[in-house]
């Protein structure tokens, strides 16, 4: 299995324009990239490489499925009777039963 | 009832009200505390002194920005103030940018065929999410979930900016990492 050093060492491109950019070199900007896009020479990069492109990929997909979490777990009704109990313990409550009944 | 009505006739003590609005917003604040903490009965604690602070302090609730969000970042400061106490390391203050040897992809398994993309579940992520180190864990919780700013994440954590992004970048390697492995179980058990 490649290790993120070989990797690097391994993948090396021009941007054809006489600068290059290694995997290192890439993703020392990673976090920038994944928020806000690359530089041209990043993107090139990345047009390229074919291990920082999946690395991109996956980052940018974990980002995305977690704001589909969608807050759907539920309390327990321990929760509730615990507010209630403290509410009218410390007397700042008026009303519940009277909605319930 | 509307919830702004809601909201005033909680604010005079009405405890039908303020029911009606612990049953609207129970699962976001019970959900946010049990993905910061990773822990049931902790969650359900939180849960419960977030609607308690909210009952102490609705009346200072002017409208100026939604309730939801008003409610939200008081049920946040609940739970980071719970984690100070704790003792739970949050964000190293002398975190930086920089990456580390171990930040990088350990094995990089990025090949093409590869990539994540389709195969995570919704019970995958949350699991993943769950064995996240408590640091990474909060940072990944509110930014990429709950959607917070790193400016935001920063002032509530009592971090830098760049402290705040580079926790969030090393959330989503790990993540990614166990993603991985669980891709790898599953075909495993399924040979």
């Amino acid at each position: 299995m490649e290790t993120g050093q070989g990797t690097a060492a391994a993948h090396v491109y021009s941007s054809g324009r006489g600068k290059q950019m290694n995997c290192a070199e890439f993703q020392r900007d990673l976090p920038l990239i994944i928020d806000a896009g690359g530089t041209e020479q990043q993107e090139e990069h990345l047009r390229n490489c074919e291990v920082c492109r999946g690395l991109v990929s996956d980052l940018r997909y974990i980002a995305e499925q977690a704001k589909l979490l969608i807050p759907m777990l539920e309390p327990s009704p321990r929760v509730w009777e615990g507010i209630e109990e403290k509410l009218k313990r410390e007397g700042l409550v008026k009303h519940v039963q009277a909605r319930r009944s | 009832m509307s919830e702004a009505e809601a909201i005033e006739r909680a604010k005079d003590g009405d405890g039908g009200c303020f029911e009606a609005l612990y049953s609207l917003h129970k699962r976001r604040v019970y959900s946010l505390c049990l993905r910061m903490t990773g822990n049931t009965a902790e969650a359900e604690d939180l849960t419960q002194e977030a609607f308690l602070q909210l009952y102490r302090k609705i009346a200072t609730f002017r409208g100026e920005s939604a309730f939801s969000t008003w409610l939200h970042r008081l049920a946040v400061n609940v739970v980071l103030m719970h984690l100070r106490k704790k003792g739970l390391p949050e964000v190293s203050l002398q975190e930086t940018l920089e990456p580390t040897e171990e930040d990088g992809p350990k094995k990089d398994i990025g090949s093409q065929d590869q990539v994540l993309a389709g195969s995570i579940d919704r019970v995958n992520l949350e699991r993943a999410i769950e064995s996240l180190p408590p640091g990474y864990r909060i940072i990944f919780v509110l930014h990429d979930i709950e959607g917070y700013e790193h400016n935001e994440i920063a002032e509530m954590m009592g971090c830098s900016i760049g402290n705040s992004k580079s926790q969030l970048h090393k959330a989503r390697m790990k993540l990614r990492d166990l993603l991985k492995v669980t891709r790898v179980e599953r075909a495993a058990s399924k040979r």
